[in-house]
């Protein structure tokens, strides 16, 4: 079965992002990876902000630490954040990839290459095209792709752009978003 | 074309074999991405490259300083210097003298901003300030201290957060002026530190992996920040117990805000804030 799910995002997706981890139980089964653009000086408060509603404890991961399940890590604000073998976080200030850093392409593609066909990648509304190559990585390496129904999201450049660059699994509205994640069983 | 561990494996080995950079320990993820990088940017194919370090010193230089990470700005993540400011500085008030290295220090802009605060502190001239990196083209941009105006734009902010405001009332702004440490050219483009800020550290070029201490000094604080992110579990543990080893009783180890100390060398430190105070 699956192992674990990463969900990607900018601009307009505060609000989803909050509504799904709003709405896992604290017995989730795998663990979310979260990697959000955000404003380059709003370094902090964010975790705070998406906690208070969250189901599931969020972590601004440090360096090496252990992915586990029931949590959601979080890229942390001006780093890149790579999964690992080992299921382990890596960090790394490299330049910026697509004009962000944190890049979802990078989160994607390196957590296509560890979880392969047992990843479900999600992709959410925002304002750039980072991500549509990190999404169609997922679906080459035989994972699950998912996009935001663009009709429902605030900017539609980063699901149109995944939609054009992948034939993905499902395109979903938040309330199918959350209904699909609540039915994955351990 | 995307590396394999095995070209990854491959690449490592030759450098090793005709250099004295030793890779073998770095963080697979990272090195795989730059090694990658280096590839499409030179549109060379491996056994081109790998022919290449064979056969040129200058080819390996280069491709040394291409594998490296410089990213740095003026006052990166301001909640660490205000814990420098209120906390850790202050600690080496009544000091003679304050022995400071910067790590991995890049273009250099955190040994600025260190002399800056160090000069608000009334701490400047007790201070030596060592600074050390791989790359000897970022350590040249660290000596000059000229910087690009409008790319440093955004950390001039971090630079009104940490030094304008009072650290006791952040309510309170204190008017410091930017040219009392470093010219504005915008036409230029340029910022220009200081004759008496360049002239005060000591560059010298440093490898983490193999050169050990190279000064002949003790510190009282270390930092080595978004470093070690790059060095895998094993090559981590050998740079802090080249830390501990080098820094006084007391003394203190900075590492960026996402790394930690995992593994044996913890519970020689005790936390202080996000640094690390030796036992």
């Amino acid at each position: 079965m699956y192992k674990a799910v990463i969900i990607g995002g900018s601009a307009g997706s505060f609000q989803v992002i909050t509504r799904i981890l709003h709405s896992l139980s604290p017995n989730f089964p795998l663990p979310i990876l979260l990697c959000l653009h955000r404003l380059k000086h709003v370094r902090s408060g964010f975790v705070e902000a998406l906690s208070i509603k969250s189901g599931i404890p969020i972590i601004e991961p440090f360096d090496k630490d252990q992915i586990k399940p029931g949590r959601a890590y979080l890229a942390p604000a001006n780093y890149h954040m790579y999964i690992e073998l080992g299921n382990k976080i890596a960090l790394s200030t490299e330049d910026p990839v697509n004009h962000s850093r944190p890049s979802i392409d990078l989160s994607f593609v390196t957590a296509a290459q560890v979880y392969r066909e047992k990843l479900i990648g999600i992709i959410l509304s925002g304002a750039n095209r980072d991500g549509a190559y990190g999404l169609k990585k997922i679906k080459d390496l035989g994972g699950l792709a998912i996009v935001q129904d663009p009709e429902e999201c605030q900017v539609k450049t980063m699901t149109e752009a995944s939609l054009k660059m992948t034939k993905v699994d499902f395109v979903y509205n938040t309330n199918d978003i959350i209904k699909f994640l609540q039915n994955i069983k351990s | 074309m995307q590396v394999t561990d095995q070209d990854l494996q491959y690449f490592v080995t030759t450098l090793k074999n005709v250099s004295k950079y030793d890779f073998s320990e770095y963080s697979d993820k990272s090195l795989k991405r730059r090694l990658q990088k280096i590839l499409e940017d030179s549109n060379f194919d491996l056994t081109t490259l790998i022919t290449t370090l064979r056969v040129d010193k200058n080819f390996v230089e280069r491709i040394v300083k291409e594998i490296t990470v410089n990213t740095t700005e003026l006052f990166r993540d301001p909640p660490v210097w205000h814990l420098l400011r209120s906390r850790i500085l202050p600690r080496f008030k009544n000091n003679k003298t304050i022995n400071i290295w910067h790590a991995g220090c890049s273009t250099g802009q955190e040994v600025y901003s260190m002399m800056i605060l160090l000069n608000e502190m009334e701490m400047l001239d007790k201070a030596k300030l060592f600074a050390t990196d791989l790359n000897v083209d970022v350590l040249d941009a660290a000596k000059q201290g000229i910087y690009k105006y409008r790319f440093n734009l955004s950390y001039l902010d971090n630079f009104d957060k940490v030094i304008k405001q009072n650290p006791l009332n952040f309510e309170e702004y204190i008017d410091v002026p930017y040219e009392k440490y470093f010219d504005i050219d915008k036409v230029k483009d340029t910022i220009t530190m200081k004759k008496f800020l360049t002239e005060k550290p000591i560059f010298r070029k440093h490898d983490l992996v193999t050169d050990g201490n190279i000064f002949f000094a003790k510190f009282d604080l270390i930092l080595c920040r978004n470093v070690i992110i790059y060095f895998n579990y094993s090559l981590q543990n050998k740079v802090f117990e080249l830390f501990h080893s080098n820094l006084y009783p007391k003394g203190l180890l900075l590492l960026g805000m996402h790394e930690t100390i995992l593994g044996p060398w913890a519970n020689k430190f005790e936390r202080l804030g996000q640094s690390y105070v030796k036992k």
